[in-house]
């Protein structure tokens, strides 16, 4: 899987990284139980700093998604690993809440909102897009 | 004997030098990062080829008056040797100011156009990449060590029988030409250099390995190519050279050992073997590295481009980046490696190995 960030953007390239290791999971281009590459390796290939790689990999952990093997890198876990210590409800629902709310105040009709989750829920799990 | 040696370096150091713009990659020009829609303008191929042709010719010119000087005027050994020492180096001190200046007019050039002045600048990589990634494993270098153990082994058995003046350096014509008293150390000080060789090639093959996988973002496919075979080449090339390292200094040690082993035919003739078969693995090296992903064309990606590098290449020569953990990457004028000086692991791979064989050579 391509993994592309834009160094000078607003939002800082750890969260680039999570967000797109996230959104290869949800396709389908990363299987669970793949591993990823090790820090070292994927801030090499990328031409960035270790901590930034170091830092995305311990927000998915954080958050249950991968698990950090020391020295060779990550392996993302099992569905039911995942499931299995859910606290993730709540956390989805508050962030969730945050881009609603935003939505809302401008102008976002609920119709339009269900519409966008909808599709947006489409795109990632319909067809998963070649590596 | 000699002049055909150098005869031969002399050419190999012209041919490569002057082709070495059409065998870095194709974004970067004279050591500057040019984006892909633009690498194709004709004041960079006139760039090329101007550098290619003052390079080919003066060297020519210096090589066949080199050649007319040898034959006509049979110098001194001695004279013939030091001149060519100082051709090499003029040589190389000359494409090196072609290439400052026309480093200094494709800057000019590209901030004139404002090329990449407008494009989204991105990295990407491939979470992939690292498995299609063909570099010798590490224990393929201890092959050879285990020959310099074995060599060393031999030698210590044969202590007594040994000489009791210990060949340091061969004439051009093969035979030993400069001695040392024997001593314990003195005789396998030569396969001790080798092992630290060794063990050096092997140092650079590993953090070879750990170095990035730079792909292009708007030529991802061309640069996996490129970047590939780059790393699959080098460690072949450099394993070649660890072997053909060890079966000259085995050949020499054998020749103390034994004196009279090899005939003088053999003495003279190994090294220049040994130099043939490194320039002819230079030269596949170069071209295989060189065309890789050439003939993959052109990714349409609109808008965006490379993050551009330049600032961290001082002169387009010198590689500083803090942020990036490799200790090699890809050379932007040249083909093979240079070191990421921000890195000081770096200095002590290269450097460490150097400073042990000077200081060895000089206090032992």
């Amino acid at each position: 899987m391509i993994i592309q960030i834009e160094p000078q953007s607003d939002i800082p390239i750890y969260m680039q990284l999570t967000n797109q290791i996230l959104e290869g999971i949800a396709r389908g281009a990363l299987r669970q139980g793949e591993s990823l590459p090790s820090v070292r390796a994927f801030a090499a290939d990328l031409g960035v700093n270790m901590h930034t790689v170091n830092k995305s990999y311990h927000e998915l952990e954080k958050r249950g998604i991968i698990r950090i093997v020391p020295k060779s890198g990550a392996v993302i876990q099992s569905q039911e690993a995942i499931e299995k210590n859910n606290p993730h409800y709540q956390r989805i629902q508050q962030e969730m809440k945050t881009v609603i709310a935003e939505a809302l105040v401008l102008g976002f009709k609920s119709e339009q909102i269900e519409e966008l989750v909808a599709s947006v829920t489409k795109e990632l799990k319909g067809k998963p897009r070649l590596k | 004997m000699t002049l055909t040696i150098f005869a031969i370096i002399i050419l190999f150091l012209a041919v490569m030098e002057a082709a070495i713009p059409y065998l870095v990659k194709r974004t970067v020009v004279f050591g500057v990062s040019i984006p892909e829609e633009y690498t194709k303008a004709s004041e960079l191929r006139e760039y090329k080829k101007r550098y290619a042709l003052i390079v080919f010719s003066v060297s020519m010119v210096v090589f066949i008056s080199f050649l007319l000087w040898g034959m006509l005027a049979s110098p001194a050994e001695e004279q013939l040797v030091l001149v060519c020492t100082a051709i090499p180096i003029a040589m190389i001190l000359l494409s090196l100011a072609c290439y400052v200046y026309f480093h200094a007019k494709t800057t000019q050039l590209k901030r004139q156009n404002r090329w990449g002045e407008n494009l989204k600048q991105v990295r990407v990589t491939d979470l992939s990449v690292r498995s299609q990634d063909e570099m010798l494993p590490w224990y393929m270098y201890l092959l050879p060590m285990v020959v310099t153990l074995g060599v060393i082994g031999y030698t210590v058995l044969q202590y007594p029988t040994l000489p009791e003046q210990i060949p340091t350096h061969w004439g051009p014509n093969g035979q030993p030409d400069a001695f040392t008293a024997k001593s314990p150390i003195s005789v396998i000080s030569a396969p001790l250099i080798l092992l630290v060789m060794q063990v050096m090639f092997l140092g650079i093959n590993e953090t070879t390995k750990r170095s990035g996988i730079k792909l292009s973002a708007t030529r991802t496919e061309a640069s996996r190519i490129r970047q590939l075979t780059l790393r699959k080449y080098t460690s072949w090339f450099m394993f070649l050279i660890s072997l053909l390292l060890t079966m000259l200094f085995s050949f020499l040690q054998l020749s103390t050992i034994h004196e009279g082993l090899f005939g003088e035919g053999t003495m003279l003739i190994a090294p220049f073997i040994f130099l043939l078969v490194i320039f002819g693995g230079a030269i596949v090296y170069a071209v295989k590295v060189g065309r890789a992903g050439e003939k993959i064309g052109t990714e349409s990606v609109e808008g965006i481009g490379d993050v551009d590098e330049d600032q961290y290449w001082k002169g387009g020569l010198f590689y500083f980046n803090k942020n990036d953990p490799s200790i090699f990457v890809e050379k932007r004028f040249g083909v093979g490696w240079t070191l990421n000086l921000a890195n000081p692991k770096g200095y002590f791979i290269v450097l460490g190995p150097l400073a042990f064989i000077l200081l060895f050579t000089y206090f032992v």
